[in-house]
């Protein structure tokens, strides 16, 4: 019955970045979308089984996304993005992952998707490429690309407006700081984001703000960071830092930007209570409520100083 | 008193040769080398680095410390390829909250190393400095660099095979000292001919099939040998050639002119450069199977997020290719013994295999 | 007179000895603990192999050592052959099994894989992170569990409904464990929990990427364990063989190559009544404090290692 082409979206790292102007895009020029469902404790064993030890955990999550991928689709994308302003950089692993997915699973029916602007090529020349691959001419692709690249700059918007309404609450306001696939993965942020509501905070997120002033609001903290998707998690804390209790880092074991630009942030930042978590594979749900809970016991302890007669 | 400039760098091999030849040349500030590395160094470096960052920013910034302790108040650092860019600042602020005083420059700018912003660097410490000065004493630096890792080239070859201990080594400590005392590029050229002559002559007893092993992997534990426990001693010791293609020639020069005729080598395992040396130690696995390698040995420090995604491309080819190949990651933690293990249970293996070939 | 080769083995956990005849035929074999002292366990061991030849009319003359004490103990008895674990185990496991192709081993304190093809290795791994899912772990475990751990596998063999562990890290499984026993689980679920938990790790860690296949043979202290193998057997959909001198492989493959090394030398057992010491001298020529191994037999050094350069070098 159902003869459309199909595409596979493996719900991990970049697809929390890129997500919507991707199944955006492909629904514009007519295919169905296939996205792996959110992430359990089994998609990560699956990944573990895929990758080294000492890999990230992100990554061992993301290719357990694609073994579920596997089958059941015509097509699934994995992005390679390597740099996307000139004279910055993203981790490696992004740049390895389509090479590194292509030798872990092989005859994979992967859609390229390259992104890098140090070698000219442009996140426009990624999604044209990507419509000619699957046979639309540049300008199908490119008002797909275009209503696409609308659509998520509504999200965006609409997004931006609920974080602004938690920043009037007078509840306890908690900034996340995280990689967005971190931050809403359901393993990591949710789990985390589930203690902190249950104690009545407002969470914050990092992925969330008017990034108009991003690069002075990063050069804050670090003026020689080059990772692109770091200094969007500074210029968040910047921006956001004033109007919080508190700040959590969240990072997945062992991140390898995250370990520089998280101890930076422990060393700039002296006016708000901060702490760094880092998740692996091997954590106890006990441990981080403790730390947790005793993290926002301190904060309240703090308030309730400030200002003795209640509010 | 105070204004005296002390100039101080971490350590990498024996690069400190050539660039304390350079910054004597530059700067009129006194340059001291860190102390070699040691176990003390690394338990330094260890107690005020961040959790998980990567075992060179550990060795590096213990270096520092040491060198701090001794009197430097100028400290340098380069960076490029991974994390290792940014090192730069997060050791700055650190060492800046652990109280020292000190100028610190970054050799690149964020992520890339450009000759102007070099020169502007030194002339910010030797503000008389001359461009053509300046650029003449950092071509030449260049071309020691050059010929010293083509001299290391020889020895790793032969060094297993000395018949007199030590030999190559005294020999390479005479060159160095004839070449920090050259100040141009016919007289550097003429001294390194001489001695690759020397190191052609040294005895050795080396026999036409012995064991040949190449050594890929990252940078740092490439060419620092305290970080990789001495591996290529240990690999001299059981008589084996040792080829290793890390070396700052490679990664300053020829690597930009290769990367696209490696990816072609390879296109059936990799589209893109992964990142670092990643791409790069894929094709090598070719390449050493070309030439009749035995084996291979890939180091990394652990964590090291290059390798990490290189490693299950590198296990396939080899695999395929049928090259025996071992993996180390090394930490400070890391058990020399485990090592020592594993490394003659490899030696072996290698052995019977080649019996088994004749 | 025959002759007799010794091979001996000493892990960190337990010390093996084997005396091997021309044909591989096994003349004496002794078992026992190490308890943190090789030295004294090697004596021991000399001792137990002597009286089982005594009166045989054989002469030990080759020694070969091998295990984490190898090169301590290999320097006491003059041994002729000092061998890595990883290919004693081959050899010792290629004289019984000529065409094994996969040795699994999980031993007191690390845990291995050994591939072979065509009588030779072609690829090996180690465990490397630390001693979870090994048999000190096991023992621990049992401890806290009191069940003694030889009853482990036979208890697990019980279980209808293995609970889940989570086994790659001894702290958090132990954590895990109380916790499981906390909930109510049996204790027969939570045993097959862990011996299953023991292979699934062993394979996720020591066997990634590692092509297994038959036939397989599992060796080392944990292979005495029903629970473990079964649990080998289900996830690798294999049979698997135990040897029942499985544990002896080690010292079998060094007395093989210590009798290939056609050097021969009378040994003499009289070595147990020298009474040996090992010191540790911490070298302060540099800030590398190098650790000094010195072996003294009756107060005279008979060798010293550990230094890593030859301003450490302590001469005789």
């Amino acid at each position: 019955m159902n003869d459309r082409i199909k595409i596979g979206i493996p719900k991990a790292l970049l697809f929390y970045k890129y997500g919507n102007l991707w199944i955006n895009f492909f629904e514009n020029l007519g295919f169905d979308i296939i996205i792996s469902p959110d992430t359990n404790l089994e998609t990560l064993e699956k990944g573990k089984l895929k990758l080294d030890d000492e890999a990230c955990l992100s990554l061992k999550i993301f290719m357990g996304h694609v073994e579920y991928l596997i089958d059941k689709c015509d097509y699934i994308l994995i992005p390679r993005i390597a740099c996307l302003n000139k004279h910055e950089k993203l981790c490696t692993n992004f740049s390895a992952l389509y090479d590194l997915t292509k030798n872990l699973f092989q005859d994979l029916p992967i859609l390229h998707y390259n992104v890098d602007v140090d070698h000219h090529d442009s996140e426009l020349f990624a999604f044209l490429d990507m419509g000619k691959e699957l046979g639309f001419s540049y300008f199908d692709s490119m008002s797909a690309y275009r209503d696409a690249l609308h659509y998520q700059k509504q999200q965006q918007t609409l997004k931006l407006k609920k974080q602004m309404e938690k920043l009037r609450s007078d509840n306890l306001k908690i900034l996340m700081v995280a990689h967005p696939y971190n931050l809403h993965d359901e393993l990591i942020g949710k789990q985390i984001q589930t203690l902190l509501e249950k104690e009545g905070v407002s969470v914050i997120y990092s992925d969330c703000y008017d990034e108009s002033n991003l690069e002075e609001e990063a050069k804050v903290i670090s003026p020689k960071s080059y990772w692109t998707y770091n200094q969007e998690l500074l210029g968040a804390i910047v921006h956001y830092k004033k109007r919080v209790d508190g700040i959590i880092l969240l990072t997945t074991f062992p991140c390898g930007p995250d370990s520089l630009t998280n101890e930076m942030c422990l060393h700039k930042i002296k006016d708000k209570p901060i702490i760094n978590l880092i998740i692996d594979e091997l954590n106890s749900e006990n441990g981080l409520t403790t730390r947790i809970e005793s993290f926002i016991d301190i904060i309240k302890e703090k308030k309730k100083r400030r200002n003795p007669v209640g509010k | 008193m105070e204004n005296k400039k002390v100039i101080s760098f971490p350590h990498l091999g024996n690069y400190y040769i050539p660039i304390k030849y350079l910054l004597n040349h530059l700067t009129h500030a006194e340059v001291v080398e860190c102390p070699p590395i040691t176990k003390k160094t690394v338990e330094l470096g260890s107690k005020y680095s961040p959790d998980f960052v990567c075992l060179p920013f550990k060795y590096n910034l213990g270096n520092f410390i040491e060198a701090l302790e001794q009197g430097a108040n100028i400290l340098m650092q380069a960076g490029g390829g991974c994390r290792f860019g940014y090192y730069a600042d997060v050791q700055e602020q650190i060492l800046k909250d652990l109280g020292y005083h000190f100028k610190f420059f970054c050799l690149n700018d964020k992520d890339h190393l450009t000759v102007t912003y070099l020169y502007h660097i030194f002339k910010s410490i030797n503000p008389k400095l001359h461009f053509f000065k300046f650029a003449h004493y950092t071509l030449l630096t260049l071309l020691m660099i050059n010929y010293m890792d083509r001299i290391d080239r020889i020895i790793r070859a032969n060094i297993g095979f000395e018949i007199e201990e030590n030999s190559f080594v005294h020999l390479q400590q005479e060159m160095w000292k004839n070449f920090t005392k050259k100040k141009h590029f016919i007289t550097l050229t003429k001294s390194y001919f001489h001695y690759k002559r020397k190191m052609k002559k040294i005895p050795v007893r080396k026999e036409e099939n012995c064991l040949k092993v190449g050594i890929i992997g990252e940078l740092y534990t490439s060419m620092e040998p305290f970080s990789s426990y001495f591996l290529e001693k240990q690999l001299a010791k059981m008589n084996i050639e040792v080829k290793r293609f890390t070396d700052i020639s490679y990664l300053l020069v020829t690597k930009r002119f290769k990367v696209k005729g490696l990816l072609k080598q390879i296109k059936k395992y990799c589209t893109y450069q992964i990142g670092a040396d990643g791409m790069d130690n894929v094709a090598r696995v070719k390449l050493l199977k070309k030439q009749n390698y035995d084996g291979i040995i890939h180091i990394k420090p652990f964590g090291c997020t290059p390798e990490i995604g290189a490693m299950p491309i590198i296990q396939r080819i080899s695999s395929d290719l049928d090259m025996p190949i071992i993996f180390f990651s090394f930490d400070t933690q890391t058990s020399e013994e485990g090592i020592k293990t594993r490394l003659e249970a490899f030696y072996d293996m290698l052995k019977m295999r080649k019996e088994k070939k004749s | 007179m025959k002759k007799g080769y010794l091979g001996i083995d000493i892990g960190s956990i337990s010390t093996k000895g084997i005396i091997i005849g021309k044909e591989d035929q096994i003349l004496a074999k002794a078992y026992l603990w190490t308890k943190g002292n090789p030295i004294e366990a090697v004596t021991n061991l000399l001792r137990e192999l002597q009286k089982q030849i005594a009166g045989k009319d054989i002469v030990v003359v080759a020694v070969g050592t091998t295990g984490s004490a190898r090169k301590l103990i290999g320097t006491i008895l003059e041994a002729s052959v000092i061998k890595n674990e990883i290919t004693a185990h081959a050899v010792g496991t290629m004289s019984k099994y000529p065409d094994v192709k996969t040795i699994l081993e999980i031993g007191g304190q690390d845990s291995k894989i050994i591939l072979l093809e065509d009588g030779i290795v072609t690829d090996y791994a180690m465990n490397t992170l630390c001693a979870a899912g090994t048999g000190s772990f096991l023992s621990s475990q049992a401890k806290r569990l009191d069940v003694p751990v030889e009853q482990f596998g036979k208890i697990a063999l019980t279980s209808k409904n293995p609970t889940k562990i989570a086994a790659r890290c001894t702290v958090f499984a132990e954590s895990d464990l109380v916790h499981k026993a906390q909930m109510g689980y049996k204790k027969e679920d939570i045993i097959a929990g862990l011996c299953n938990s023991v292979a699934q790790n062993y394979l996720n860690n020591v066997g990634k990427g590692k092509k297994i296949k038959s036939p397989i043979i599992f060796q080392g202290g944990v292979s005495k364990n029903v629970g473990v193998v079964k649990a080998f057997e289900t996830i690798l959909k294999e049979d698997i063989i135990v040897d029942e001198i499985g544990h002896l492989m080690g010292a079998l493959g060094v007395a093989i190559l210590a009798r290939n090394t056609g050097q021969e030398r009378m040994f003499d057992f009289k070595v147990t009544d020298h009474s040996f010491e090992t010191r540790g001298v911490e070298c302060n020529r540099c800030p590398n404090h190098c650790e000094i191994i010195c072996i003294r037999d009756d107060k005279k050094l008979i060798d010293a290692y550990g230094n890593r350069c030859e301003r450490g070098a302590i001469k005789q």
